[in-house]
């Protein structure tokens, strides 16, 4: 690849305003034809407003792009797509009961008078996943499909639009690593066939190993334009947020007790639609141990948290707190017995979003002294408790009759933590703390955590983030499809063994 | 000072809210004057910044309430003028009619649908939709005819025990419902549906087994009267002046929301079924029984209606008609969809739909024109009042109109 | 024998406005947006349907009637959910009190007086015909194939809206709306279209089902005299997973009830008054719904508000 070679897009002065934010400030950059170039930011840097105004779902502000030099307007995704552009979301765009096939050429069909043929369509699928070797079935639903082969569906759709140029919004956010060398390995594969690539990703490592170039973006504005070949994770770092960070977070040794307090023995749980999603798990948590749940998403961590905090009927097995078996007592029982639960999506389940701070966080306990008194809730000792909630955890808010829906992320998470941690539980279950978070709130929140360790609960942590089990994890407990198949001390290990283990080989 | 004018706002507000029920137009005004003192008292305690933002969501929350209603009256008179009916002089009937003249037909119509609309608000809030009101209406009112026919008790203890066991009844007429709602996900909005139409189909049958017997009575579709001891007693008793037909129900109404508004916001089971509503996931999470929250409200929903249906019964009609369809049931979800589901909103959406109906009926009778008319202006003031985004999108085109045209000036 | 045929025969009958209407129902909630106006909508369909029949004496020119208002006033369903976002559920109520207030209004309009409109001279079922060859097939000729042209159309409709969705570009655009909307919008393709389109298809037949119930099943129009059908027929869509033939058997289920609740009136066997009778589908539609709602999967964003902006 030559400097020579011609630019096939170019933004100018891109600039993208929302009623309350600047999402983009003057972006510029340009992309090469055979090029992968990175976009680097925090959540909330604008990387993903940047990509959806490339890609005709908003319209700039102000400021043009540029295709092969020629100035473009996109008025739907369907300009995009018909200059040549392709992307795959993070969130997939995919229709989980319908085919690879009708996935693929939705909005394309071919056939006449409006009558799709299914044979031709076919055809081409086949004929596609051929020259590019990505082997798919093209009849197979897309919802029995694992996460790593929906997302070769999503490149196969791009590319049977004949999209020039790919990109790619954080795409190694869902795969084990195994997965994502094989999407390193697609991507090279692309590039060579004259495909330019876009990978968004807040991942440094993996600017470094694939791409050829970076842009580095902070708060809506681009903050750098470096080759990866020369500079080190260290400055790209400093460059994304803005200060200098430690990359990794310190954890000072604890002792944990020596009897496990929380234990799961020979555990099966069917869900509703007769699958079998937790297979004779067991496992066990000693109070002042943090036990990390590595694996990919969808091989039962949520069926294992729901079953811990019984909200999903298990078949067999025994859940053991204190020596005492809890698994047919209700939720609300389990809490009483001091277990909390920070669960992974803080909108979904975490949260009541049209409620205020203060009912958020007497939600559990608004029938319990001194909260209410009979009928009635107690409107002081609960302005009261949820003041002083604020303040240790650090929400910010205006008030505490504000309601959750305005806050940021971070603050959301804060109110949880605050409801969870303040009731001193004794074992305490987190599910991917950090999601969608900057660092600012990771390093508070993992900081936090560790504080519970302090306190001697029993922490069973479950994550996706392999780093983020590795700095906070005493003990690594890899699940693949429902079952613990491998136990691992962090201090003698790396992530690529344990990612092994995620997916199945060994 | 405060004290002083907390007592005063206390006293008009009373004062205005008994001569106001007992149909004394005028009424309002003091409870007008209660209001306004209020306001000045939380104001003068607000700093200057906090007053200002709660004047302005004051004032946009009455926005939508007036524009929605103005607008329906214009387009309301614009169908009257291409129909051939004079939409000015309709008006004035209407307005005469309703708010003046037979205000305390305003207030009766009012009645039944507090009930109802909070019904259906309190489902609403535990995210339920009971659009079979119509159906526990009935079964109230069965109920309610049915004990008041056959006994009586002094003292009005048989009264309240005619309130409690017709509302108990419509209550448990949701449990089925309910229950296949929390089993199976079988949707409350088609089962409801079909059990309110169960209900008055059987209706007929009771009427003709209570004394409408067209072989036997001379009234064919009419129960007997109930018991004169069992009539609500009608508001002079108390409120020298009030018209006669208006009735303690009134009053009843006026405190039943008040309690509602109660149960809602400020004790723990209100707490729970809104939690529930809001997000029954995040609630279930937290360990609340969000099965129990939804039978809890919709029990409540359906007593409600019982209450409703029963009040009808012994207060204004002493008798049961068959397919006197009032539609209570129905015009309840109007009018809790008009409240946003406000319980104390709930009171204001009635009278307004109460003024229309009263309104339109003396509009028919002096105008000759259709007081279907009033069913259509109901309609389109629920339309604006619901699509908030509707002036976003008229704001949205004018303002794109405008741009172009700015472009193709500079053009 | 003649006993059997006569109820099944009914059953196609009775069937009828439930299938059509829970065809749309299957079109609109397919393409993700919940349809409970369709009493409403029915309601609206015959009425005009009545009206055009009688102004100009046809039968043929009040279907069409029936279903052009049916079709326009489901575009006011379309408008608010889709357009201007209100609850799916809401605007479906106020459709339906509004569509009960018009026809009342049309009715003191046109005829002077509120309840029934006048006969119409010749109705759709005046023109039974019998299909030659397979009118003649034992048992099923006479039930199938003995019939009035709407029953015919109803049949066409079953099959037309299975092909619709599962074989044509626009019907993979539609399963696609309801189910992952923001999917179609990436690839270019509006959802706002598609799904007024949806409610479009369900407005015109649910015209087509209250034009039946007009001037097919009935000669006049009467206030009201849709009696819960619009509600039924969701059920029969919800009962059927969401296809177009899984509805039409549990339209078929209903029109079964219906049809039977008729003959054992008739003779007369019970000595209970007829409401107990009446009651038989609303019961039936109770059971059906509870029954077979686990079995299906709605589709994942049926129901749900679509913007851009929210989505990203």
């Amino acid at each position: 690849m030559t400097e020579s070679d011609a630019i096939v897009l170019e933004t100018r002065n891109i600039s993208k305003r929302f009623p309350r934010v600047l999402a983009n400030n003057n972006i510029n950059i340009t992309l090469r034809k055979g090029e992968i170039i990175s976009l680097l930011g925090e959540n909330g840097a604008g990387k993903s407003t940047l990509m959806n105004v490339l890609y005709g779902l908003y319209r700039p502000t102000t400021g043009t792009i540029l295709l092969n030099g020629e100035e473009v307007e996109f008025s739907s995704p369907r300009d995009a797509i018909n200059r040549g552009m392709g992307m795959v979301h993070q969130h997939f765009m995919l229709v989980d009961p319908l085919t690879v096939t009708e996935n693929i050429i939705l909005g394309m069909e071919p056939g006449r008078r409006g009558v799709i043929d299914y044979k031709a369509a076919r055809k081409e699928v086949k004929d596609l996943s051929d020259r590019y070797r990505l082997e798919i079935d093209p009849d197979s639903l897309v919802e029995d499909l694992p996460v790593g082969l929906q997302q070769r569906v999503e490149i196969l759709k791009a590319l049977y639009r004949k999209a020039r140029i790919l990109i790619l919004d954080e795409p190694t956010a869902v795969l084990t690593p195994g997965e994502v060398e094989d999407l390193f390995k697609v991507i090279h594969r692309l590039r060579d066939s004259g495909v330019s690539v876009i990978i968004i990703t807040h991942k440094l490592e993996e600017v470094r190993a694939i791409s050829d170039r970076v842009y580095i973006l902070r708060r809506g504005e681009i903050a750098g334009e470096r080759r990866t070949s020369d500079c080190t994770k260290t400055d790209l770092a400093n460059l994304m947020v803005g200060r200098d960070v430690v990359l990794t977070v310190s954890k000072d040794k604890h002792e944990a007790a020596d009897k496990a307090s929380f234990e799961i023995k020979n555990l099966n749980v069917i869900n509703d639609r007769h699958v079998r999603v937790i297979n004779d798990l067991s496992l066990s948590v000693r109070p002042g141990e943090i036990v990390g749940i590595a694996g990919v998403d969808g091989n039962g961590q949520t069926e294992l948290a729901e079953a811990i905090m019984g909200q999903m009927v298990q078949e067999s097995g025994e859940i053991l707190f204190k020596g005492n078996p809890v698994q047919n007592l209700s939720t609300r029982a389990r809490r009483d017995l001091g277990i909390s639960y920070v669960p992974t999506d803080r909108q979904k389940a975490g949260l009541v979003l049209p409620f205020t701070i203060a009912e958020n966080v007497i939600l559990g306990s608004q029938d319990e002294a001194p909260f209410s008194k009979g009928l009635a809730l107690q409107r002081k000792p609960i302005a009261e408790y949820s003041r002083k909630l604020v303040k240790d955890y650090d929400v910010r808010c205006a008030s505490i009759d504000e309601e959750v829906s305005n806050l940021s992320g971070g603050n959301q998470q804060k109110v949880i933590l605050a409801r969870e941690f303040s009731r001193e539980p004794d074992f305490l279950l987190v599910s991917q703390p950090t999601r969608g978070l900057d660092v600012g709130a990771i390093e508070y929140i993992h900081s936090q955590i560790l504080k519970m360790r302090e306190k001697n609960s029993a922490i069973l942590l479950i994550s996706l983030e392999l780093e983020e089990i590795f700095s906070l994890a005493d003990r690594i407990l890899v699940l693949f499809e429902g079952k613990i198949v491998k136990e691992f001390d962090p201090s003698e290990t790396n992530d690529k063994e344990v990612g092994l283990y995620m997916t199945g080989g060994n | 000072m405060d004290k002083l004018l907390t007592g005063l706002k206390v006293i008009a507000g009373v004062v205005g809210v008994v001569f106001w029920a007992a149909s004394q137009f005028w009424g309002i005004l003091l409870v007008l004057l209660a209001l306004g003192i209020h306001m000045v008292q939380n104001f003068s305690r607000m700093d200057r910044e906090d007053a200002v933002k709660k004047l302005k969501d004051l004032g946009m929350s009455a926005f939508y309430p007036a524009v929605g209603i103005l607008a329906a009256i214009v387009l309301g008179g614009l169908i009257m003028a291409l129909t051939g009916y004079d939409p000015i002089n309709a008006y004035k009937a209407m307005f005469y009619g309703g708010l003046v003249k037979n205000w305390h037909i305003s207030l009766l119509n009012a009645t039944p649908l507090i009930f109802t609309g909070l019904s259906i608000a309190v489902a609403f809030k535990a995210g339920l939709f009971n659009i079979g009101a119509e159906g526990q209406y009935y079964v109230g009112s069965m109920i309610a005819t049915w004990l008041a026919i056959r006994f009586s008790l002094p003292l009005g203890l048989y009264i309240l025990a005619i309130f409690i066991l017709a509302g108990l009844a419509a209550a448990a007429y949701n449990i089925i419902p309910t229950w296949l709602k929390i089993r199976t996900g079988a949707h409350e909005v088609v089962t409801t549906m079909m059990f309110a139409h169960i209900a008055t189909k059987y209706s007929t049958i009771f009427v003709r087994n209570n004394g409408g017997d067209p072989a036997v009575s001379k009234h064919a579709y009419v129960t007997d009267a109930i018991q004169e001891a069992n009539e609500l007693l009608p508001l002079k008793t108390i409120i020298p002046g009030a018209n006669y037909r208006v009735h303690m129900g009134v009053l009843l109404a006026l405190v039943t929301a008040i309690v509602i508004w109660y149960l809602l916001y400020k004790t723990k089971i209100g707490f729970e079924i809104r939690a529930v509503g809001a997000n029954k996931t995040a609630a279930r999470t937290q360990g609340i029984n969000s099965g129990r929250a939804i039978m809890t409200a919709m029990l409540i929903a359906g007593f409600l209606c019982g209450i409703s249906g029963t009040t009808q019964v012994l207060g204004l009609e002493h008798k049961m008609y068959e397919n006197l369809n009032a539609g209570y049931g129905w015009n309840g979800i109007s009018v809790a969809l008009l409240a946003g589901n406000d319980p104390i909103g709930v009171i204001f959406a009635a009278l307004l739909w109460g003024i229309l109906d009263a309104g339109g009926q003396y509009m028919a009778r002096t105008t000759q024109t259709p007081s279907a008319v009033v069913e259509i202006i109901k309609g389109i003031i629920l339309f604006l009042i619901l699509a908030k985004y509707l002036y976003f999108w008229f704001g949205h085109k004018l303002f794109k109109g405008r741009k172009k045209a700015a472009a193709g000036e500079a053009a | 024998m003649e006993f059997v045929i006569e109820l099944l025969s009914a059953t196609m009958r009775l069937a009828t406005p439930i299938a059509l209407a829970a065809m749309g129902a299957a079109v609109c909630e397919r393409s993700g947006i919940v349809n409970i106006a369709m009493e409403g909508l029915m309601l609206i369909g015959a009425f005009f349907a009545a009206a055009v029949a009688l102004a100009t004496g046809s039968p043929w020119l009040g279907l069409l009637g029936g279903v052009i208002f049916g079709g326009l006033f489901s575009l006011l369903h379309a408008w608010s959910t889709v357009t201007l976002h209100i609850n799916h559920t809401v605007s479906g109520a106020i459709i339906n009190i509004l569509a009960a207030g018009l026809t009342r209004f049309f009715m003191v309009e046109f005829y002077g007086h509120p309840g029934s409109s006048d006969m119409v001279q010749k109705t759709l079922g005046d023109l039974n015909c019998a299909v030659p060859l397979l009118s003649k097939i034992p048992l099923l000729g006479p039930v199938l194939f003995d019939q009035s042209p709407t029953v015919y159309f109803m049949y066409f409709f079953v099959l037309f809206t299975s092909f619709l969705l599962n074989r044509t570009k626009l019907g993979l655009h539609i399963r696609a709306a309801g189910e992952h909307p923001m999917a179609l919008e990436t690839l270019g393709i509006s959802v706002k279209k598609i799904r007024y389109i949806g409610v479009l298809y369900s407005g015109l037949l649910c015209g087509f089902a209250g034009s039946f119930l007009a001037i097919e099943y009935g000669r006049f129009f009467t206030e009201g005299m849709t009696g819960g059908r619009g509600f039924i027929a969701l059920a029969a869509n919800v009962s059927g997973g969401w296809t177009a033939v899984g509805s039409f058997v549990a339209a078929i289920f209903f029109g079964f009830i219906d049809a039977l609740q008729l003959k054992l009136q008739v003779m007369g066997i019970f000595k209970i008054p007829p409401e107990f009778f009446h009651m038989l589908p609303y019961a039936a539609t109770v059971i059906a719904v509870a029954g077979l709602v686990r079995r299906s999967r709605p589709p994942a964003d049926s129901g749900n508000d679509f913007s851009i902006e929210k989505e990203m």
